[in-house]
């Protein structure tokens, strides 16, 4: 009886260990994504999936495109397609060429949320001046990012 | 003095021996009525005229119909871009040659495109519904392209670029030497069995008789970039191997991924435990097996590693 609840107990904190950790988002590059049939991965700027969800196939992922173009503050929706891995979505190009622009990611994962605010150069995403939040973004973190991007290019 | 019953003698006769005898008239009237009678038409060989004008008659149309009805090669739309390309298509079999100040673009069927840029021969080879392919002798194009992976293919003299979803450019010199660079998607680049895998924002060397070399990023270090030549092409042995792993950066397991499956086996550990350093083992990839080259490890492993490229 003593071994059963050690090994519940050890289970239980093997649980809490893997659950425990914060919700977040991580990106990559479209080719770790399996994707399922008529969504080309060839369309997609980047990928992202969830981290530490309990319930990866409840999780939710939504993504918009802001940038500057010519001066003039852009907003623009972004489409997410969903991998054959749970958690796992192409991030659809759906942003102009022109301009500065950074994607704004946003996941759900019960009650948690996390982002990440991701700069797109000319030969796609940048990931070392990427910012991760345990949170959602504020607009002024989404400003400061796209800032910086738009000043490095002017 | 011969007797008239007496019988010649045997041997050569000599002028006057023979008697002069009267053919009978029968034979005169016959002869006349030959000679009166008009020619009858010749059946038989105006009969066989006839055939052969007729046969050829048929021989011609057959080959006329052959002709106009024959399935036309497969082509693509060429455009002219800049200068002064002469063609607006290119049948398979056909070569486009662009001179130093011309650009064209190729409409590939309806799955993308490829610009043709100065300097460049190219040839189309196939263009069917199961392969589209071009060999790109020197020069360079541009390709985009949004087809199911492995139906639009690139020859050139060092490998075989195969879009996986892709646009990319690629290049090749007069030696063969050439170098690809992908923005989007993915290609493989394959050569006698010998395969890089090179994602959006890398690029890959090749060179004939070795084929392709191992990718890598665009802002790799540059350090990394001259010992992984070094290690495809140059025999560049255990120095350029040390070099490499030392400035291997997380992103760069993208080359060290592509080394281990080329190191002598003595070497695999160090490659091995150099990727570990850089990004753990992910759960379900077994180190025994990833050194043992077991291909469906080592496809895990890649995609596992590739969120972080």
């Amino acid at each position: 009886m003593e071994m059963v609840k050690i090994t519940l107990f050890a289970l239980a904190l093997a649980a809490v260990s893997a659950y425990g950790k914060d919700f977040s988002l991580t990106i990559g590059n479209p080719v770790a994504l399996a994707l399922p049939d008529g969504v080309k991965k060839k369309d997609a700027g980047m990928a992202v999936r969830v981290e530490n969800c309990a319930d990866v196939a409840k999780a939710q992922v939504t993504a918009t495109a802001e940038g500057i173009v010519n001066g003039a503050r852009r907003s623009v929706p972004v489409r997410l397609f969903a991998a054959t891995t749970p958690g796992a979505f192409a991030v659809s190009r759906d942003w102009p060429w022109e301009g500065a622009w950074v994607v704004y990611l946003t996941g759900h994962c019960g009650a948690s949320t996390a982002s990440a605010v991701v700069p797109f150069g000319p030969n796609g995403f940048l990931r070392e001046s990427s910012k991760f939040f345990p949170r959602a973004a504020t607009a002024a973190e989404v400003e400061a990012v796209l800032k910086t991007l738009s000043g490095g290019a002017q | 003095m011969k007797m008239p019953d007496e019988k010649p003698p045997l041997g050569p006769i000599e002028p006057g021996q023979l008697p002069l005898v009267k053919a009978p008239d029968t034979i005169w009237r016959s002869i006349e009525a030959a000679l009166d009678k008009k020619p009858e038409p010749r059946r038989t060989s105006l009969f066989a005229a006839w055939q052969w004008a007729a046969a050829s008659v048929l021989v011609i149309g057959a080959v006329g119909a052959w002709y106009a009805t024959r399935p036309e090669l497969p082509s693509w739309q060429v455009s002219r871009l800049e200068g002064s390309a002469a063609v607006d298509k290119i049948k398979v079999g056909e070569w486009l040659q662009t001179d130093g100040n011309s650009r064209a673009r190729i409409t590939v069927g309806d799955i993308g495109v490829v610009d043709v840029e100065p300097n460049t021969r190219i040839r189309l080879v196939a263009a069917s519904p199961s392969e589209h392919r071009l060999t790109l002798a020197r020069g360079e194009i541009s390709a985009t392209v949004s087809a199911p992976p492995r139906l639009f293919l690139v020859d050139t003299p060092a490998s075989t670029a195969v879009d996986l979803g892709c646009a990319y450019k690629i290049k090749t010199d007069q030696s063969g030497d050439g170098i690809l660079r992908v923005t989007s998607g993915w290609v493989s680049l394959e050569w006698k069995g010998r395969e890089s895998l090179v994602p959006a924002g890398a690029n890959c060397r090749t060179r004939p008789g070795t084929g392709p070399g191992t990718p890598y990023f665009d802002d790799a270090p540059e350090a990394l970039q001259q010992a992984l030549s070094a290690f495809d092409f140059g025999k560049g042995g255990e120095e350029s191997l040390g070099t490499v792993l030392a400035q291997a950066r997380v992103r760069d397991t993208l080359s060290l991924w592509h080394v281990l499956s080329r190191v002598e086996p003595r070497d695999r550990v160090r490659v091995v435990d150099r990727m570990v350093d850089l990004v753990p083992l992910p759960a379900g990839v077994a180190r025994d097996k990833a050194l043992q080259l077991d291909p469906a490890t080592l496809k895990s492993w890649r995609e596992e590693l590739a969120w972080k490229w």
